[in-house]
């Protein structure tokens, strides 16, 4: 250090030394830089975004350039005459063609259908009693028949044993697994329906075990949204269900279709859903669709059922494939799930208006969430995005919902007449969903957006709720409402271009006509 | 993708100490009579800087190329104005040359 600048610093009172500052924010970047990579280390274990599959739709899991690792040749060498395989050859097709032989055959006792019925055995009959394939392929591999022996005479009467000793301890997974296998149609009414169990192989299915009490509510809560997760729910909650929010008509699994009595065992309902495709989502209202997010909400619901039925509990799932019994949008508020918007549909705090509903109802005890506030109320008061771009002009731009009211209820309530109208005029998967994914809190959930409604959420002020719908409609260019709709006074616009993979010209050899306004 | 953003992370904090070091020698080579807050001001305004880099290409990654060059050119015109402003504040208190 020069004398000049030692001078100047002793001089400074009020300053800072150069060397203490070095010093000091050194030590403090190194501090913050270690603190920071074990923080993202430890995000990087958790975060589910780094699973890969069911989160990652799209083209995007396969993440492995297989073209370098392409061979020149086969992995495997012709060493003798090809053929096609063989029924028997598969220990599966092996046990079909066995029980059939055996049970049509009269070769044996008849196996009894009650897995534990007690210490039920069954004798192997010798090889060449089968009929054919199975004693000519026996004849030739006696290895094979001496293991299909041993299963049929000793490992399956002891897998019997054991289940009657330890299958309870295997109620959950078999609970799990038989819900992967989900989906009886709903053909009898919810005091028969609910309470049969099957798949749909099954015919109607059988009726529910005894229900297995829970510890508490609140763990039955915890359990059940912890699977509704994993069966495909990306959020969940649970609430009571009230009477005026089933619909008055039209019970499923029942002929006459007039008002009816909502069922005593409904008295809880868990409400879940699930997100579009991103990339598609954008593509609205002619270039998306609505059964993406349909078919798993759907599917979600229907393991989720299954999952509560093999725990002895009935239920019924409300899903868009299926069907409802009941109204959505007030039920997303009552489990906590969202606010609802201008546009008349739920916002979520995670993924904006993108979001299809499913519920499961069922007298399971749990504990029930009660409803959010992140500030969607005074939001959508300024916003009017979603009322700006609507086609049908179906969005009320009321500044508030004061003078709505709905079955009793004040709410905000589109023109639900024109709305379907507009939607029977789109192209491609019919709908709009253009108030969906116009709404700003319909963003990617990246650092931005994130900080953006955190931020709005905790301002009292209403400024950066002006800023944020400022920016929204200076920066970000989005057709105007009449572009949406059909030649000639619109161009059946979208709100983003549609990807690649949904764009005909790429992929098709076949002549196109794209829709011009004026035509 | 979380993976590479801890490398990431991992670069920009030691690429955070180099610039620290850097300012403190430009200040002493331009002589900036540099106080606490004149510090926090110019960091400030780095920080701003960065974030409307960040922001703009943000959106560009989203597939909305428009928005982020707007976004670039509003925030940048903004920290432009911000940053002639803190330069001449900067410049303002230099000391003189000590002649020999």
């Amino acid at each position: 250090m020069t004398d000049d600048v030692k001078n100047e610093e002793k001089k400074e009172g009020s300053g800072v030394s150069r060397r203490n500052f070095l010093k000091i924010s050194g030590a403090a970047a190194a501090g913050v830089q270690i603190g920071a990579v074990a923080g993202l280390g430890l995000a990087a274990g958790k975060d589910p975004a780094t699973h890969t599959g069911w989160q990652h739709l799209g083209d995007n899991t396969q993440f492995v350039d297989r073209q370098s690792l392409q061979m020149k040749g086969l992995p495997y060498q012709e060493v003798g005459p090809v053929r096609r395989p063989e029924e028997v050859e598969s220990p599966f097709g092996r046990q079909r063609l066995m029980m059939k032989s055996m049970m049509r055959g009269g070769m044996g006792p008849k196996p009894e259908r009650s897995r534990r019925s007690g210490p039920f055995r069954m004798t192997m009959p010798p090889a060449d009693s089968f009929a054919e394939p199975l004693a000519g392929f026996y004849k030739e591999h006696p290895d094979i028949y001496e293991l299909d022996k041993v299963r049929l005479e000793s490992i399956m009467p002891k897998k019997r044993e054991d289940e009657a000793k330890y299958g309870d301890y295997y109620t959950l997974i078999n609970a799990w697994s038989a819900s992967w296998m989900a989906g009886q149609p709903i053909k009898d009414p919810p005091e028969v329906s609910d309470f049969r169990i099957g798949n749909p192989m099954m015919g109607r299915g059988r009726k529910i075990r005894e229900a297995i009490p829970f510890k508490s509510p609140e763990l039955a809560a915890e359990l059940i949204k912890k699977v509704a997760h994993h069966f495909g729910a990306t959020m969940v909650g649970i609430t009571r269900l009230k009477q005026e929010w089933c619909y008055n008509h039209g019970l499923r699994g029942v002929k006459d279709k007039g008002p009816y009595e909502v069922p005593k065992h409904w008295e809880y309902v868990i409400a879940f859903g699930v997100p579009h495709q991103w990339e598609q989502v954008q593509s609205n209202p002619n270039c998306g669709t609505s059964v993406d997010a349909y078919s798993r909400a759907t599917i979600a619901a229907r393991r989720l059922e299954t999952f509560i039925k093999s725990l002895g509990y009935p239920a019924r799932r409300h899903s868009p494939m299926d069907g409802y019994d009941l109204i959505a949008v007030p039920i997303l508020v009552d489990a906590g799930l969202g606010q609802q918007g201008r546009h008349g549909i739920i916002i979520t705090p995670e993924t904006g208006s993108n979001f299809r509903a499913a519920f499961v109802t069922t007298n399971l005890p749990m504990k029930i969430d009660k409803p959010i506030d992140f500030g969607v109320n005074d939001f959508c008061k300024t916003c009017k995005i979603c009322a700006e771009i609507c086609p049908s002009a179906s969005i009320s731009f009321e500044k508030t919902n004061e003078k709505i009211t709905t079955r009793g209820y004040r709410h905000w309530e589109i023109n639900q007449a024109s709305c379907f109208n507009f939607w029977m005029q789109s192209m491609g998967g019919m709908g709009c969903r253009l108030c969906l994914i116009a709404c700003p809190y319909s963003r990617k959930n990246n650092w931005a957006h994130a900080m953006a409604r955190v931020v709005d959420g905790h301002d009292p002020t209403g400024l950066v709720n002006k800023g944020l719908t400022w920016m929204q409609k200076t920066f970000f260019k989005t057709p105007e409402a009449a572009e949406y709709l059909p030649p000639p006074d619109g161009r059946f616009a979208n709100f983003r271009e549609p990807p690649d993979w949904l764009t005909v010209g790429k992929y098709l050899d076949m002549k196109v006509l794209k829709p011009t306004k004026g035509e | 993708m979380i993976t590479n953003t801890v490398l990431f992370a991992f670069i920009i904090g030691a690429v955070s100490g180099l610039v620290a070091a850097g300012a403190l020698a430009w200040a002493k080579d331009l002589r900036l009579k540099m106080t606490w807050w004149k510090w926090l001001l110019t960091i400030s305004w780095y920080l701003l800087l960065n974030f409307s880099v960040l922001l703009a290409f943000t959106m560009m990654g989203e597939g909305e190329t428009g928005a982020g060059l707007k976004m670039l050119l509003f925030f940048g015109i903004i920290t432009f104005i911000l940053g002639v402003g803190l330069a001449r504040l900067l410049w303002m208190g230099r000391k003189k040359p000590v002649s020999s």
